[in-house]
């Protein structure tokens, strides 16, 4: 002990400093979150009534209303509005969390925020007043919203960036790496796909499978995997099994996962090279997706007890096992024999159903229920959770399984070479199932936007904020 | 240098959006580049503006979520047409590929059904002539009317989805689409050329 301040006062002075900088960091996370939540709800409405009028065609029969309409405002609003938000909102916290450092600037994550906000509020607007650049998955908005969602991309991945410049340790821990790396691909990815330079003819649908693919695995698989580096080892207060799987998975993903988006286009116009090297790359994509899946595995191998009494770790167990099994069945559905009797089929929808919600979604919700009441000091009631996990994941496990028993049923009427509307016919009992898991799967959507609420920060954040501990064990 | 990545996250960025942006050149914008010049095939006739606002329409009213305009070179799919090319698709922007096949593929729709009337009671009420049918109803683009005005095309809708007092018209925008639906005719040049 001498008269100079010891690296652990220090510390704890800065923490005290900082602590309505930590405060700010932890209201606007929240806020994304609480948007995200918002637009969760909005595109599920939006993914109900489709899914209704596949049985009752005339129900609602009001153009805006209208299935070609109103598909894309549940993909976009799910994919930009919920998944985005609540990624980046958890992105946010663990970036400063994991750099022992507030975030750079609140206020342009908020400018962000409201950005993002009145994009995806155009995109419900514009779509549904028939405003698209067409069936093109995942960008049919108007370009000036393109362009908008870009800036906030912008922001937010600079914000990050500073934040993880302003680290208080030398190493960059692996979270960040995932959600730096997510915000750069997503930059390039977006642009890519709006440039209309290369875009005539079978141009556009080499970049068609290029973005479709890369918009959902280059950004929601890399931030989730991010936000589950830091959430896992954090809610099971042990350290993750591999830091070097961790960093693998990273450089193996960027490499496999780029180039694989023309097996959406098997059997096409596009060059036989492209097709056959995203159908072995498909192989390859084993190797990221059992990195993540397995080094999670092996951080939970043990900690049953702690899954138990957790009710935040069920939803990372049920998202981690989503990402290895959904990313499998990926793999399969590359094969050209998969592809003769799948593709084109609602197969492919249970299998977007099985990555984009039993594995992000999952992920996003054991996050958030482990995450924010850290921040927050507030719980949600563990029986509205209970309710939610099992209701998402019931309503989950049959649209998947409907959904994959009527794409089977559609491939087999067409290769027995019936009329087409046998397939429609056969679909139909499952399509009913399919509205059923997703009314569970709203129901659970509820509780979870309840328990939102129940873990909104209290008045006196910034003073409960300091109270709680910031030192890691590794500077104790 | 690589062996510090983990401590430096400008290199972590840097080396994420070259190795990003090369990937991406290479597996997309490049071979785009070079298929986007494909041309039609000789002798294809080119859409009239009428049927090119009713694509424009098509494009509007998401039509191709459930249609494809996509035929593989496969035995199931032989019923649509024969196996697209690359030039069906020369300069249209975006081609209409797609990836779902709720309703049928419709690359070959114009000479498979070459019935104006029929796709105009179709569009009207899909379950008017295929009584099974999940597609939407597209009445918003029909005129419900008493009387038939010079110069209305009138559609031939049955009793049961039209009340008999009525007569339905076709605007010019359902004209438009019915049009499209019908140019869509896969070309093949004469033989010995």
């Amino acid at each position: 002990m001498s008269a100079v301040a010891s690296p652990s006062q220090q510390l704890i002075t800065r923490q005290r400093s900082s602590a309505a900088a930590d405060a700010a960091t932890a209201r606007v996370a929240y806020q994304y979150l609480v948007w995200a939540t918002v637009w969760l709800l909005v595109g599920t409405v939006a993914g109900l009534l489709p899914a209704i009028k596949l049985n009752w065609p005339d129900f609602l029969p009001t153009p805006w209303l209208s299935f070609g309409r109103i598909r894309p405002i549940h993909t976009n609003t799910v994919f930009w509005g919920w998944s985005t938000m609540a990624l980046v909102g958890l992105a946010i916290y663990v970036a400063s969390r994991t750099s022992r450092a507030p975030l750079w600037s609140p206020a342009l994550a908020r400018i962000a925020l409201w950005l993002w906000n009145a994009t995806v509020f155009g995109g419900v607007v514009t779509l549904s007043a028939g405003w698209s650049r067409g069936p093109q998955e995942y960008r049919e908005w108007v370009w000036p919203l393109a362009a908008l969602l870009g800036l906030g991309v912008v922001l937010n991945g600079y914000n990050i960036y500073r934040t993880v410049g302003t680290r208080q340790l030398p190493e960059v821990y692996i979270s960040n790496w995932y959600i730096l790396g997510a915000f750069c691909w997503l930059l390039i990815l977006y642009v890519t796909a709006y440039l209309p330079i290369y875009e005539s003819g079978v141009g556009n649908v080499v970049i068609q499978g290029y973005y479709m693919h890369t918009a959902v695995g280059m950004w929601f698989t890399i931030l989730a995997v991010g936000v589950t580096y830091y959430a896992l080892p954090r809610l099971l207060g042990r350290p993750i099994y591999s830091y070097a799987l961790g960093v693998l998975g990273f450089w193996t993903n960027m490499l496999f996962y780029t180039v694989i988006g023309a097996h959406h286009f098997i059997f096409s116009p596009i060059p036989t090279w492209l097709q056959t090297i995203a159908i072995l790359f498909s192989v390859g994509m084993m190797v990221p997706v059992w990195a993540g899946t397995g080094n999670f595995l092996l951080t939970l191998r043990g900690a049953r007890h702690a899954v138990h009494q957790s009710y935040a770790l069920p939803f990372l167990l049920v998202g981690i096992l989503g990402y290895g099994l959904g990313s499998t069945q990926g793999t399969f559905e590359a094969f050209r024999t998969a592809n003769i009797y799948l593709h084109f089929t609602n197969f492919t929808v249970g299998h977007s159903h099985a990555t984009m919600y039993a594995f992000i979604a999952f992920i996003i919700w054991g996050a958030a229920y482990g995450l924010v009441p850290q921040f927050t000091g507030r719980e949600p009631n563990p029986i509205i959770v209970g309710v939610h996990f099992w209701l998402a994941l019931v309503g989950v496990v049959i649209y998947v399984v409907a959904l994959s028993v009527a794409g089977v049923l559609q491939g087999m009427t067409w290769a027995a070479g019936r009329s087409f509307i046998a397939s429609i016919v056969a679909a139909e009992p499952l399509w009913l199932w399919r509205t059923v898991g997703g009314l569970l799967m709203a129901g659970s959507h509820v509780a979870f936007a309840v328990n939102v609420w129940a873990m909104r920060p209290s008045v006196r954040l910034s003073e409960e904020i300091s109270a709680i501990p910031i030192q890691s064990t590794r500077h104790a | 240098m690589i062996s510090r990545l983990h401590r430096d996250h400008r290199a972590i960025v840097a080396f994420a959006a070259i190795g990003y942006l090369v990937l991406t050149l290479v597996i997309a914008i490049l071979p785009a580049s070079k298929v986007q010049g494909t041309l039609p095939l000789p002798g294809a006739p080119v859409r009239s503006a009428e049927a090119e606002r009713g694509r424009q329409l098509y494009l509007k009213e998401g039509c191709g979520f459930c249609h494809t305009q996509f035929v593989r070179d496969l035995p199931m799919d032989r019923p649509f047409g024969r196996a697209s090319l690359g030039a069906d698709y020369a300069r249209e922007a975006p081609a209409l590929l797609g990836s779902e096949r709720t309703g049928p593929d419709l690359a070959n729709v114009g000479a498979r059904q070459p019935s104006e009337v029929w796709h105009l009671i179709h569009l009207y009420n899909p379950r008017a002539v295929v009584p099974q049918s999940v597609m939407p109803a597209y009445a918003w683009y029909f005129e419900s009317k008493e009387h038939a005005d010079a110069g209305d095309v009138v559609v031939p809708v049955p009793k049961a989805f039209a009340s008999s007092d009525e007569v339905i018209a076709a605007t010019p925008d359902a004209l438009a689409l019915a049009r499209y639906l019908l140019s869509l005719r896969q070309f093949s040049p004469a033989p010995g050329r």
